[in-house]
């Protein structure tokens, strides 16, 4: 049992859930306190114990089902129907076994004791947890763990089959009824056990298969969702389905999240400053001077000014989606922001944030916010010249500007002093391009031109790389 | 102990003893945490009763009910104990004079620096500690129940300083040293899932999701919590907030709504569900505008009879879905 628990440990753990070894003792410890008879009680007893996630529970469901819904219960079934079809010609299977083992016990075999394996036994008993057990082994030795596709189902049934002796064990069945002929069985008899000793292999193979093929509907499941999860990552934001976006919506949330929880920490540090002697001193006076009260120096939070520049022409749509999303989970985590989009004309958007909830307003910003045409070709000089022009007043010396696009330009003016003169005012300006450096400044991209006036350049073409950015951005 | 809890179902007993209904899974992630010892972080969406929970199992138990609030900013000084400074320096302070006659007679700095060295055990002693919910449940002389509540307020940092008392149910004060539980207390740990948790400290407990309960469940909690209710109009109030939640809403209803709302029907002398009625009680049960229009558009579609609408159909969390028109 405990062998099980773990490999089903170690299931979860590939399907990326944590799973720690103090977390398997401590199941173990729960179904010391249960009994196992009631399914449901194992279920929610083992859940309790090795999934601490709430997202974690449905993967644990379907795996639970996978693993759990009893091997044995194959076996069992296959094993059944061979004795089914068994008596159907007209052999009582359990008599001739019982015949076989007192046979056996009794010593009437000529040339000294048989010498069974144990394959050959757990057939001959019935012995089916034995079976299991030796299924099970034999499996792992022939590496099922590694099985990838329908294809190898065959192979390493195969393999299974050579590593619990299989051959060996048909010999030795078909030995000992020329034995216990000899030793006076009837002709009968004999033949029965050459049909039962057929039916159970034949049962055994099936089984077999059977392992195989649940063996790789777990390690398929554990493979698809690592896929998923890993790939969402790295995926470029270029190649996003509907379903992905909503998906990596919440991966944004959740990192968002953990940003705001480093955050916190820092802050808190900031606050157990130094001791304030004046005012303690002032506060304390009525005690004679003595400090009964003490006062801490307050540290003022550096919390920077964002202004964010958004391409939103198709082409970057779904970085500046991202960055959008991330900047507004933050936005306890900076002074002020000031949102701005742009194709050719650049538009303010920062109320529309404050009207919708983030989700609608991205949405509504990426289509323009109303106030700008989005169906023209990028211009960023035309666009950086209107910010210059309009809202240079936003920008000061703790100002941060964010650029997200890709600088091509579709040959207009770059008007590249105009990035010059904000970022002579701001505090830095950093620069996300979705496009790797190696593109940069060729064809139609301007960015080499750009790349003079920014404090900071980046890739930012996945989700990791942006969480990165977003990371020193806060910090 | 007013109530022994052999088994699985005896703790679903004399829980539904005290009122509160729950499935098998509550009852045996109980169960489990007090055969091992061990705390429980309690998760799910706000309002299904997971501080309810803990206080149950306390009356149940019979056992003294220790609650900590967890805030942003919560600090060991207010969760576990505190040195009372104002004390410590009122003691110094009245003491002098006992404190010259220790020094008397010394000559040199050293001499009256151990002299002082010697005392200070009386300055950093139990006397000098305020103690704060955490000390309490170790130091009590009973087995307490500790309701540790929304964890997820809590400061990251707070959690890590949790780990000692979960683990190991020991206090460690430097000056004085360790203080072991008496008894170990069975420890809820409740949260919202407003962040997550530390793996250190899910490692160290047993983990227990509730869900908003499935329509029978909440059919019986409402006729205990809301006895003198007709049984008819008990079952359209279920039937129709399973619906309200499978909406996509800023914030789902959950258990607690439910039963507000059921009182408010009854205070209303409601004998029936109807869509006027539902209309004008709405905000009882959800707290956005937007969501409440969003619930009255879809109301009479919710509000047909079962046989003429094949299931309810659940709100996709599609992102690119249109806010058309819903009738």
């Amino acid at each position: 049992m405990q062998r099980k628990i773990l490999e089903f440990a170690n299931l979860l753990r590939q399907s990326g859930l944590r799973v720690s070894v103090a977390e398997a003792i401590d199941a173990f410890q729960a179904l010391d306190e249960l009994s196992l008879d009631d399914r449901d009680v194992f279920r929610d007893a083992l859940r309790a114990s090795l999934v601490k996630r709430g997202d974690d529970i449905a993967t644990y469901d379907q795996l639970f089902d996978l693993y759990w819904s009893g091997f044995y219960d194959n076996l069992k079934n296959a094993f059944d129907s061979a004795t089914g079809s068994l008596a159907e010609q007209g052999i009582d299977v359990q008599q001739l076994l019982e015949q076989i083992r007192q046979m056996l016990e009794s010593g009437q075999l000529p040339e000294g004791e048989m010498d069974l394996g144990d394959l050959a036994r757990a057939l001959l008993t019935g012995d089916l947890n034995q079976l299991e057990q030796m299924i099970r082994a034999a499996a792992s030795q022939a590496g099922a763990a590694r099985i990838e596709n329908m294809l190898q189902i065959g192979f390493f049934s195969r393999r299974t089959m050579e590593q619990l002796g299989a051959e060996n064990a048909a010999g030795e069945l078909r030995d000992l009824a020329a034995r216990l002929r000899a030793a006076g069985m009837g002709d009968a008899e004999a033949e029965a056990i050459g049909k039962l000793a057929d039916r159970f292999f034949e049962a055994l193979r099936q089984s077999v298969r059977d392992y195989m093929d649940r063996e790789l509907q777990t390690r398929n499941f554990d493979y698809m969702e690592r896929f998923r999860r890993e790939a969402l990552f790295e995926k470029s934001f270029y190649s996003l389905t509907e379903e992905e976006i909503a998906r990596m919506r919440e991966v944004v949330n959740r990192l968002a999240q953990r940003i705001k929880n480093v955050m916190s920490i820092r802050k808190r540090r900031l606050k157990r400053g130094k001791l304030d002697l004046h005012t303690m001193l002032r506060r304390n006076a009525g005690h004679g001077g003595l400090p009964f009260e003490l006062v801490f120096k307050e540290r003022r939070k550096d919390r920077p000014k964002l202004v964010i520049l958004c391409d939103v022409s198709s082409s970057v749509a779904n970085v500046s989606r991202f960055m959008l999303q991330f900047v507004y989970s933050l936005q306890e985590c900076f002074t002020k922001i000031r949102a701005f989009v742009f194709v050719a004309e650049l538009g303010e958007v920062t109320q529309t944030f404050h009207d919708h909830e983030v989700s609608k307003a991205i949405e509504e910003a990426l289509e323009g916010g109303g106030v700008i045409n989005v169906y023209t070709r990028s211009n960023f000089g035309m666009a950086f010249h209107t910010f210059w022009r309009d809202f240079l007043s936003a920008v000061d010396a703790k100002t941060t500007v964010l650029v997200l696009g890709d600088a091509r330009n579709n040959y207009n003016d770059p008007k590249a002093w105009c990035l010059r003169d904000i970022h002579n005012k701001a505090k830095n300006v950093i620069w996300l391009n979705p496009e790797s450096p190696s593109a940069w400044g060729f064809g139609d991209s301007v960015m080499d031109k750009y790349l003079p006036f920014t404090t900071l350049a980046e890739e930012c073409r996945n989700l990791r790389q942006l969480s990165r950015i977003v990371d020193r951005l806060v910090l | 102990m007013s109530s022994p809890m052999e088994s699985v179902d005896a703790v679903q007993k004399s829980l539904e003893a005290e009122g509160y209904i729950c499935d098998r899974r509550i009852a045996t992630v109980v169960y489990l945490a007090m055969q091992l010892e061990k705390p429980v972080l309690v998760e799910g969406p706000a309002g299904v009763g997971k501080t309810e929970l803990a206080k149950v199992v306390a009356r149940a138990t019979g056992r003294p009910l220790i609650r900590l609030q967890c805030y942003e900013g919560l600090d060991e000084a207010k969760a576990l104990y505190e040195w009372e400074y104002s004390k410590q320096l009122l003691y110094t302070q009245i003491l002098k004079e006992k404190i010259s006659e220790v020094m008397e007679g010394t000559r040199t700095l050293r001499e009256a620096a151990e002299r002082v060295g010697a005392q200070d055990s009386v300055f950093f002693s139990d006397q000098f500690i305020v103690p704060r919910p955490l000390l309490h449940a170790i130091t009590a002389d009973e087995k307490s129940a500790l309701l540790i509540d929304e964890v997820d307020k809590s400061d990251p940092e707070f959690e890590a300083f949790l780990l000692e008392v979960l683990s190991d149910f020991q206090v460690t004060v430097p000056e004085i040293g360790t203080f072991q539980a008496k008894s170990k207390p069975i420890v809820f740990l409740t949260s919202n899932d407003a962040r997550e948790m530390s793996d250190a400290l899910k490692r160290r407990c047993l983990h227990l999701w509730i869900d908003y309960p499935s329509e029978d469940v909440e059919r019986k909690i409402l006729e205990v919590k809301v006895p003198g209710m007709d049984r008819k109009l008990a079952q359209d109030l279920v039937t129709l907030m399973h619906k309200i939640r499978s909406l996509d809403l800023k914030k789902t209803p959950s258990i607690s709504e439910t039963l507000d709302w059921a009182r408010a029907l009854l205070a209303l002398n409601a004998s029936a569900l109807e869509e006027d009625l539902v209309k004008e009680t709405m905000n009882v049960i959800l707290k956005y505008e937007a969501d409440i229009r969003k619930a009255q558009q879809e109301l009479s579609r919710m509000m047909a009879k079962p046989a003429a609408q094949p299931g309810a159909p659940a709100a996709p969390a599609d992102p690119a879905r249109k806010k058309g028109t819903l009738h």
